[in-house]
């Protein structure tokens, strides 16, 4: 019993530190995109590169969290929802470094008239991620919440969705080509994905957070 | 020859094993809380603590009941009853014990031609309906409690998971003494007044009663009915009963657990009696039925949607049919025993109308002028109910009354039957003085053993009694008489010899 206290505290411990991540990868990501934006180019590749890391210590945290639960049979009730949440969840973070390395790769040339919406609608999606990891922590920590932050995520997404329309229609709208309307398009495409991968996992938490209560 | 007797009571024991501990654990092992190596130890090891410390009280009640006199009614009785209990699990219908040995008794009682006394009938059968309500109160009150206080306690999932697992645990060990102490009356109970088991002095003053050796083989054999099928049961009981999430199993288990409890700690009991308040009758409750009712109780405080209305019909239908089931294998089985295999399966008892026992019935405040015409001597209390009842002068506990002042038991006082049956500790010093006193004297009937005691001062029952102590007191003595008459039976034949070979006198009226 001692043994499984201590495991109990150590994946306490690990499934903060992976909320923490998926929150820090959503802020670098904002951060990264500022930099772009600014055309501070060095300071843009750091923070792609911080989210890479970020990234693979995420996986190597699931894993473990993974093999924790099944070795220790805990929570057997809900192990199978806590990892999908968990493999969801990961994906949002991958979203956003795939996102991130596609700037890297292309560097698709946006026009300074964008740039405040291009930045509102990477706010809401960043948002919406970060309500969703407040969301993942009220689901372990206090279920009565969970409700909340879920309201709020899908508040965020409706909002990067509103304000990603609004995005390239004016892209569709400017004097430039059609192929770099279509890349331009393309990126805002991803931005708004951040916020749907974050309201997906929400749709499944919302079940979850059902299965979960008394 | 008594222990092969004995083979159904603990084949009884295996089947409650295998039936009763899946109403304890099965939801933890079927959600995969507890391993069920864990849980069957934990059973195994609380049970048989619970049925050796504190399995006495319900046990009394059974036996005031129907106190079934010879081995071989006792086999018989905890035969059939072992066997609707196993064609039940078979089945996968949650069965009750408890209800299911008092069928058997009550088909012993008819088949013995013995009257069954309704008043611990309906005290038993009260019992499970308010057990049955009780565990639904109790579960949804800790429901409802548990609900406010997690919703405010903020636990972490995994903290959560880790206070449910022990929490399963202690309360499962709980509820597994508790069905020891409860049930082992249903295993070994008929095998009470025909113990063949001596007090075993274990130094420092402890002893090991002759009943508590009988609880003890009782419980190992509930112990191997866990090992050996009761993995089966659990998986039914937790997967097709009902589907609960760990903690409510929990909270289903704890109410379980108190509710067998209540109905036996001797403990509570006693402190109850001291507070001057109501005390619960220690009686053999149904586990089947107070997880049911536990259930229940936690399906109404959420709603009532998630109660499974088709599978409590079918539970509540076998509460029914197996005593009804067990009634009858167990008078038909009684026949068989008795002609076919010529096991004696009750003693031939006589009741007799005569100059002794007529004028004592009048003592007894029973109008003996309208007793009808009827015959000295009487072999059945059925044959003497038909008859009274159909004079219509004398209500069922009239008759009963006039059953037991009439009855022949045949008694010598002979302290040496006490230490030898080890029994001498359940009296008091001046209560064994008392008894060599009367040593030598000889009784036909019970009450006649039961008035030469009353000049005694240790011996007196209290008329009237008023409050709960008060009728403990006479309980106990009862008890301790029981005790007498079972340690002083001489069949006729020995008394009228031992009588004429000593200066033994008889007690005036034992004019059979």
């Amino acid at each position: 019993m001692a043994l499984l206290l201590k495991t109990t505290k150590q994946i306490e411990a690990q499934l903060d530190q992976f909320l923490d991540i998926v929150s820090d990868a959503a802020m670098l990501f904002q951060l990264g995109m500022e930099d772009y934006l600014l055309e501070r180019n060095a300071q843009f590749e750091e923070r792609l590169s911080q989210i890479r890391e970020k990234e693979q210590k995420a996986d190597d945290l699931r894993i473990s969290i993974e093999r924790y639960l099944y070795e220790r049979t805990l929570i057997p009730e809900n192990r199978g929802d806590v990892l999908a949440i968990l493999e969801n969840t990961d994906e949002v973070i991958d979203n956003i470094k795939d996102s991130l390395l596609q700037f890297s790769i292309e560097m698709p040339e946006i026009e300074q008239s964008l740039d405040d919406l291009w930045m509102q609608t990477t706010r809401a999606s960043v948002s919406a991620v970060e309500q969703l990891v407040c969301a993942v922590r009220s689901f372990f920590n206090d279920l009565p919440a969970v409700n909340n932050y879920m309201h709020k995520v899908f508040f965020f997404e409706r909002e990067a969705d509103h304000l990603g329309e609004k995005l390239r229609r004016q892209i569709f709208a400017l004097p430039i080509d059609l192929a770099r309307k279509s890349q331009l398009r393309w990126f805002a495409i991803h931005i708004e994905k951040i916020s749907d991968y974050a309201q997906a996992v929400c749709d499944r938490l919302a079940i979850y957070t059902i299965k979960r209560q008394l | 020859m008594i222990f092969i007797y004995l083979l159904s009571g603990l084949y009884l024991g295996w089947s409650l094993g295998a039936n009763d501990t899946g109403n304890i654990f099965g939801a933890a092992v079927e959600t995969r809380m507890l391993k069920f190596k864990r849980a069957a130890l934990i059973a195994a090891i609380f049970i048989t603590l619970g049925a050796v410390l504190e399995g006495s009280g319900p046990s009394r009640t059974l036996g005031r009941l129907g106190s079934v006199d010879a081995l071989g009614g006792a086999f018989t009785v905890a035969l059939a009853a072992a066997v609707v209990i196993t064609v039940m699990v078979k089945i996968r219908i949650p069965v009750s014990t408890s209800q299911t040995i008092v069928g058997a008794i009550i088909g012993w009682n008819y088949f013995a031609g013995r009257l069954t006394d309704f008043k611990p009938l309906i005290t038993i059968a009260g019992s499970w309906v308010i057990a049955f309500v009780l565990s639904g109160v109790i579960s949804g009150a800790l429901f409802f409690l548990l609900r406010r206080i997690l919703d405010r306690a903020k636990l972490h999932l995994l903290k959560l998971d880790l206070y449910t697992r022990y929490g399963l645990i202690v309360v499962g060990a709980f509820a597994a003494y508790s069905l020891g102490a409860n049930n082992i009356a249903n295993v070994v109970g008929v095998f009470v007044p025909v113990s063949p088991f001596k007090d075993i002095s274990l130094g420092s003053g402890f002893v090991l009663s002759g009943i508590s050796q009988l609880y003890l083989l009782g419980a190992i054999s509930i112990a191997v009915g866990i090992y050996t099928y009761s993995h089966k049961v659990m998986r039914t009981v937790g997967k097709d009963l009902f589907r609960l999430s760990p903690v409510t199993a929990l909270i289903a288990v704890m109410a379980e657990a108190i509710v067998l409890f209540l109905f036996a700690s001797q403990g509570l009991y006693h402190l109850l009696l001291k507070l001057g308040l109501p005390t619960i009758p220690l009686v053999p409750v149904s586990s089947s039925q107070v997880i049911v009712g536990a259930v229940v109780g936690i399906g109404i405080v959420k709603g009532g949607k998630n109660i499974r209305y088709n599978v409590l019909g079918k539970i509540s239908m076998a509460w029914v049919l197996a005593p009804v089931m067990a009634f009858l294998i167990s008078f038909v089985a009684l026949f068989i025993v008795q002609n076919v295999f010529e096991q004696r399966v009750h003693q031939e008892l006589t009741y007799s109308f005569n100059s002794v026992t007529v004028p004592e019935m009048e003592r007894n405040g029973l109008d003996v002028n309208k007793l009808p015409f009827i015959k000295v001597n009487y072999y059945s209390e059925r044959q003497i109910y038909h008859e009274l009842n159909n004079t219509g002068g004398f209500s069922r506990e009239e008759i009963l009354k006039i059953v037991r002042i009439a009855e022949v038991y045949p008694l010598q006082v002979d302290i040496q039957k006490l230490y030898s049956g080890r029994m001498i500790n359940r009296f008091e010093a001046n209560q064994v003085n008392d008894l060599i006193s009367l040593t030598g004297a000889a009784f036909y009937h019970k009450w006649q053993l039961q008035g030469a005691l009353q000049s005694y001062e240790g011996w007196q029952l209290i008329s009237n009694p008023k409050g709960e102590a008060e009728k403990q007191h006479n309980r106990d003595l009862l008890n301790q008489m029981e005790l007498l008459y079972r340690a002083f039976y001489r069949n006729g034949k020995e008394l009228g010899s031992s009588l004429r070979g000593s200066e033994g006198k008889v007690s005036q009226g034992g004019g059979e």
